[in-house]
């Protein structure tokens, strides 16, 4: 079966604290992932999105706090419209917007951590390699 | 017919001379920028600042007149007024900058020209007219998304318009001229010159980032001029990739670029106090419900 890579951009105040928590728990999770924590959902340039895949990361998950539940003036909110118009790009040049998961928890919420990275990488097994979109220098290994 | 065309033309012509006219006579304007005819017949932009000169100006061909304008205005002294003949876009790229900080407000006078029918399908423009218009008519807008080229590209199977994507933009070969003529592009230093983002020095670009970057810096102040596609030497259809973005923006926030020089985009503001169209989550956000005895 194809093995896709996922990349994780999480929020420091939320997302990373339940990734932590599903790792405390022995949750069950696919292997091919990394998490970056990042301060708050909307401090993810959509550039460095797009940099990934074109390194060979086959999914981005960005994982912030519920709506709401920002600490940073709903800074989270302002990131909903940003990927959103990314996700616009995606489907255009038929990277497709799929490969861009955008969700909003909290902490305490290890199990759907857990839930969310099964269904996306399950999700992104199903889909075609991105091979022409491939930067031929900046290949992650 | 083609005699109403053309006369409709010379009327549209001989009215923006006159305003022209009327602008330097009364020292509204130092100089204004707009096409020039030289004695070779070379179509030129130049800043008519006497009178006589007028009788060269030209309106045809499509000449974005933006970005120049904005350079002539960096680099004039304090207090120098430049009246701008623009297009549609050139007025909604000409707010964009202002918008931005990039022009003062006061230094600016604008002759608004609405564009033929014919360019406007040339261009594939839903909006061939400024929101000022001083001469010509009104040409009703052409929907991007019913022309057969366009839906090729935004339409259809994934996997097959990747490659016809992959395809187009691999002839690329990295002139930066889309971002170089396009009028709003003005960052400095650039992303396209960061190591960290774009490799340099490699041919043809990095699809997924030069490109795809460049695209989505533009997605919320892009206004559909065409100066990207134009300036490319081997034909990508960089406009397409703006296409949808903007019906996003148009559809879900009731934001157009370029049309009001108050609003700001709404990219910089919170997704709960936009007007109703946009209160919904967005579909294929995975909110997270919580689980059942939770």
């Amino acid at each position: 079966m194809n093995q896709p890579r996922i990349l994780i951009f999480a929020c420091k105040w939320c997302g990373l604290i339940g990734a932590d928590a599903a790792g405390k728990k022995r949750a069950s999770l696919p292997a091919r992932f990394r998490v970056i924590p990042v301060e708050c959902a909307a401090l993810v340039e959509p550039d460095a999105i797009l940099r990934a895949l074109a390194g060979g990361i086959d999914g981005v998950a960005v994982l912030g706090c519920h709506s709401g539940g920002c600490r940073y003036n709903n800074a989270n909110h302002a990131s909903i419209k940003r990927f959103e118009l990314l996700k616009d790009l995606l489907d255009t040049t038929g990277i497709g917007g799929e490969r861009l998961l955008l969700s909003f928890g909290t902490a305490h919420e290890y199990h759907q951590f857990e839930e969310i990275i099964e269904n996306f990488f399950n999700e992104l097994a199903a889909l075609p390699p991105l091979d022409p979109w491939l930067s031929p220098f900046g290949v992650v290994s | 017919m083609v005699v109403a065309v053309w006369s409709g033309k010379l009327i549209m012509l001989e009215k923006t001379k006159n305003i022209a006219k009327q602008i330097l006579e009364e020292k509204k304007a130092n100089g204004v920028l707009g096409l020039m005819k030289n004695q070779r017949d070379i179509v030129q932009p130049h800043v008519f600042k006497r009178l006589p000169e007028l009788d060269a100006l030209v309106l045809e061909p499509k000449w974005l007149l933006a970005k120049l304008s904005m350079s002539i205005l960096r680099s004039s002294p304090e207090g120098y007024r430049l009246a701008v003949l623009c297009r549609g876009c050139d007025e909604r790229a000409l707010i964009e900058l202002t918008k931005r900080n990039q022009i003062e407000k006061e230094n600016l006078l604008t002759i608004g020209i609405a564009c033929s029918q014919e360019q406007a399908a040339i261009c594939l423009c839903d909006r061939p007219y400024p929101a000022k218009v001083d001469a010509g008519e009104i040409a009703s807008g052409v929907d991007p998304f019913q022309d057969e080229r366009v839906r090729e590209f935004l339409i259809g199977n994934d996997k097959k318009r990747m490659e016809k994507w992959a395809n187009v933009l691999k002839r690329c070969i990295k002139c930066y001229g889309c971002r170089n003529s396009c009028p709003i592009c003005v960052c400095e230093p650039c992303k396209l010159e960061d190591d960290v983002w774009v490799q340099r020095g490699d041919v043809p670009a990095e699809m997924a980032t030069f490109h795809l970057i460049r695209a989505f810096h533009l997605s919320d102040t892009c206004v559909a001029c065409g100066a990207c596609q134009e300036a490319c030497p081997v034909n990508i259809p960089l406009l397409y990739l703006q296409l949808s973005m903007r019906k996003t923006l148009k559809e879900k926030y009731g934001y157009e670029a370029g049309l009001d020089p108050e609003k700001k985009s709404p990219i910089l503001s919170d997704f709960l106090k936009e007007p109703e169209t946009g209160r919904e989550y967005p579909e294929w956000i995975n909110s997270l419900r919580e689980k059942d005895g939770h």
